[in-house]
């Protein structure tokens, strides 16, 4: 069977699967963006209780692989009363392990905002509130977008991860055709070439778009 | 930023609500319109997705005219690996077991079964000519070969049970992974049912043989029944009730489950009941 | 199966998994020393003058680490037999660990060596040292301090992407943690002992790696923030 026979044939298959790896993408990292800051910002905070909440949390996440994860909230959180629907235990699981690491990123822009930015504003009497929201917030995102960029292609990767757990993404669908037809060498490497154009030509330069944006907008000076 | 935290309020709510799963039996869960979820592995002719997700083998074919008996027309399905399936029903990942599950005492521990639907035997796929002459697990440890085998299948139990030591054994992922390791020569021999030893003959053209099932040791012969989640025993008896319809006038179950290969012979005999499985397999 | 943890249970199966915990340290230890290996080779396809190796290696680099390791071990383990080469589980593991890890490790090799300064290299070639003088004596020894805490974390990296070789069938923790539970029908106990011997071994790592760098940064006359 040639290659284009085996695209007629399985081609649309796998391109349904992809619409799942990207919806699995877009939730996850909104999810993981919101955890990062709630995290980030909490790790920076001058209460020790909540700090320390924000470091068991990240060390946690950190500390135990993405698969575990993933398999313990599928397969063992149903029994704590907490029964995800796969794609959601996936989307979660994602979204909480690589919020650890982002929530990390968020601490070191926050840290990385010179000093005389946040004495300025406490010398103009701003609320600590006002200060993170209108002085520091929008200053980190040139400093944390490249490495937040690089996060959000290692989780374009670890979502082929929920094919585990019976989600039909296109790591799934890849593996299924390979169960029935043994076309193993066109299955993966379709699938191989998929992910690869996915970040290459979409994800990656939609980061870098952003990355100029937010330099840009600090630049003009907006504060 | 009242209105950001509002926000991630707001979207939490959204993942959590959509998901969370009452406890309800499963006949309040068709009541509230939730559609039967079937969950099997990838295992050809018994149980399998195809290209759009839908139910084949014949162990589907037998579960969906069942079913069909019992009025209920719609499901959906969830493919998983074979190690997972008793624990992703117990975890309400699906409703019903239909990968063809063997009634085996440990088994019948973690999941209710149906009545039977069919007996079937295990056997050896070996290379074609058979050169190191294995037909059963004497001739493994005999031969010191490796024998390859699904995690979480029935033939891991028994090879333990005559003697193969855990360095002869290689677990994969369901049958997908035994033609893999067959195929590619890290295995002398696999393990498995006879209908799945078949396919694999079948499907790699003749590089492998099945060895008769006959010289397998006796007590290999096993039924097979449906599976259901413990707490759904009202709906496990409706289902008997119907399936034993089915049996009883069986032209069409066989018409459909025939095309995967299912046939007469695998009718089960009365001798063979699931208490009977339960509690001495 | 029911919510109940069972401690007999859990005792019944912790040596077992104890012992798969070597298999797992093992799978990431060789694959990490492959992974080190592969990445100095990525690296000199970086650093020759020639501009097509340079740009196929670029290619090559790109496509690996915007893949999933996943369906990278898949493609290893079922599609290199039907080209002829049948490997074993682990050797197919090892080798995708080893190529996925060493594309990253090749970057952290290439900060090191610019982290370097480029006076350095100017003092070199005034004093007339060799090239290989000049690696050896002069860049590397201060380009290797600059590049632990990186090496330091795909090291753990790899030691946490390691549950994904029990797809293919490497007996390590994972995989001994769904074998153990498909036989027994329960996920509960393996697999949350699985999450706290990764959290034992992952974390006091991860912190060493972080004094590390700490350390690394100030005898570097660097202080972060």
């Amino acid at each position: 069977m040639n290659y284009f026979s085996f695209l007629a044939e399985h081609g649309s298959t796998l391109l349904l699967g992809t619409v799942t790896t990207l919806k699995v993408l877009i939730c996850a990292t909104i999810l993981y963006v919101i955890i990062s800051i709630i995290f980030g910002l909490m790790r920076v905070s001058n209460n020790s209780a909540i700090q320390g909440i924000a470091t068991v949390y990240i060390e946690f996440f950190r500390g135990t692989s993405l698969l575990v994860q993933l398999f313990w909230f599928y397969y063992v959180l149903p029994f704590f009363g907490i029964s995800l629907e796969a794609f959601t235990a996936g989307v979660v699981a994602i979204g909480m392990n690589f919020g650890a690491y982002g929530a990390e990123i968020v601490r070191g822009g926050i840290l990385a905002v010179p000093k005389g930015q946040w004495e300025g504003a406490h010398a103009l009497n701003f609320s600590p509130f006002k200060r993170m929201k209108n002085i520091i917030i929008p200053q980190i995102f040139p400093i944390i977008l490249p490495p937040v960029a690089n996060l959000t292609v290692e989780l374009l990767k670890a979502t082929a991860l929920v094919a585990l757990v019976t989600v039909v993404d296109l790591t799934f669908e890849a593996k299924q055709i390979n169960a029935i037809t043994w076309l193993s060498a066109q299955c993966f490497g379709t699938a191989l070439l998929i992910y690869y154009i996915i970040s290459r030509f979409f994800l990656v330069p939609f980061l870098r778009w952003l990355e100029v944006l937010a330099a840009r907008k600090v630049g003009r000076g907006k504060i | 930023m009242n209105k950001f935290l509002k926000s991630i309020g707001v979207f939490l709510v959204i993942i959590f609500s959509i998901s969370s799963v009452s406890a309800a039996t499963l006949t309040e869960r068709l009541k509230d319109g939730h559609k039967l979820r079937l969950g099997f592995g990838t295992a050809v002719p018994w149980a399998y997705a195809g290209d759009n997700g839908e139910a084949l083998g014949f162990v589907n074919m037998i579960a969906l005219t069942v079913l069909e008996e019992m009025g209920i027309t719609e499901h959906e399905t969830k493919v998983f690996e074979w190690s997972g399936l008793i624990p992703g029903i117990n975890a309400n990942r699906s409703d019903m077991v239909t990968g063809g599950m063997y009634i085996l005492k440990s088994r019948c521990e973690n999941m209710n079964f149906s009545d039977p639907i069919g007996v079937f035997g295990d056997a050896m796929l070996v290379p074609k000519g058979n050169p190191k002459g294995i037909n059963n697990y004497a001739d493994v440890i005999r031969t010191g070969a490796k024998l390859v085998t699904g995690a979480g299948f029935n033939t891991v139990e028994a090879a333990k049970k005559y003697g193969v030591p855990d360095s002869q054994m290689m677990l994969v992922e369901g049958e997908v992974g035994i033609l893999a390791a067959m195929k590619a020569g890290r295995a002398d021999v696999a393990v498995q049912t006879f209908f799945g030893a078949k396919e694999h003959e079948a499907k790699t053209g003749g590089k492998f043989e099945v060895t008769d099932p006959k010289l397998m040791p006796k007590e290999t012969l096993n039924v097979v029944g449906i599976g259901f989640r413990k707490t759904d025993v009202e709906f496990r008896d409706n289902f008997n009730k119907a399936l034993a319809k089915v049996m009883a006038n069986p032209a069409t179950m066989l018409k459909r489950a025939g095309e995967y290969g299912y046939d007469k012979a695998q009718l089960p005999p009365p001798s063979m009941s699931t208490e009977w499985a339960c509690s001495t397999k | 199966m029911n919510a109940e943890w069972k401690w007999d249970f859990t005792f019944q199966i912790l040596p077992q998994m104890l012992w798969a915990t070597l298999n797992t340290i093992m799978a990431a230890g060789i694959g990490y020393a492959i992974a080190t290996i592969v990445g100095l080779l990525f690296l000199l396809g970086q650093r020759t003058p020639i501009k097509i190796v340079n740009m196929i290696n670029r290619e090559i680099v790109e496509f690996i680490r915007s893949t999933p390791l996943l369906i990278q071990l898949f493609f290893v383990y079922f599609v290199l037999p039907q080209f002829g080469i049948t490997l074993s589980a682990w050797v197919c593991g090892m080798i995708t660990i080893g190529l996925h890890f060493g594309t990253y490790l090749s970057e952290v090799y290439r900060g090191a060596l610019e982290g370097v300064p480029k006076t350095q290299w100017e003092a070199c070639r005034a004093l007339n040292f060799t090239n290989f003088y000049t690696y050896r004596r002069i860049v590397l020894p201060q380009a290797f301090p600059i590049a632990i805490p990186g090496m330091g974390n795909y090291l753990v990296g790899i030691f946490k992407d390691t549950p994904l070789l029990s797809t293919i069938g490497v007996a390590e923790l994972f995989h001994a943690a769904t074998a153990v539970g498909g036989y027994h029908y329960r996920y509960l106990e393996p697999y949350t002992i699985v999450g706290i011997i990764f959290l034992i071994l992952s974390v006091p790592a991860a912190m060493g790696i972080r004094k590390l760098e700490k350390s690394v940064n100030k005898a570097q006359g660097k202080v972060k923030y």
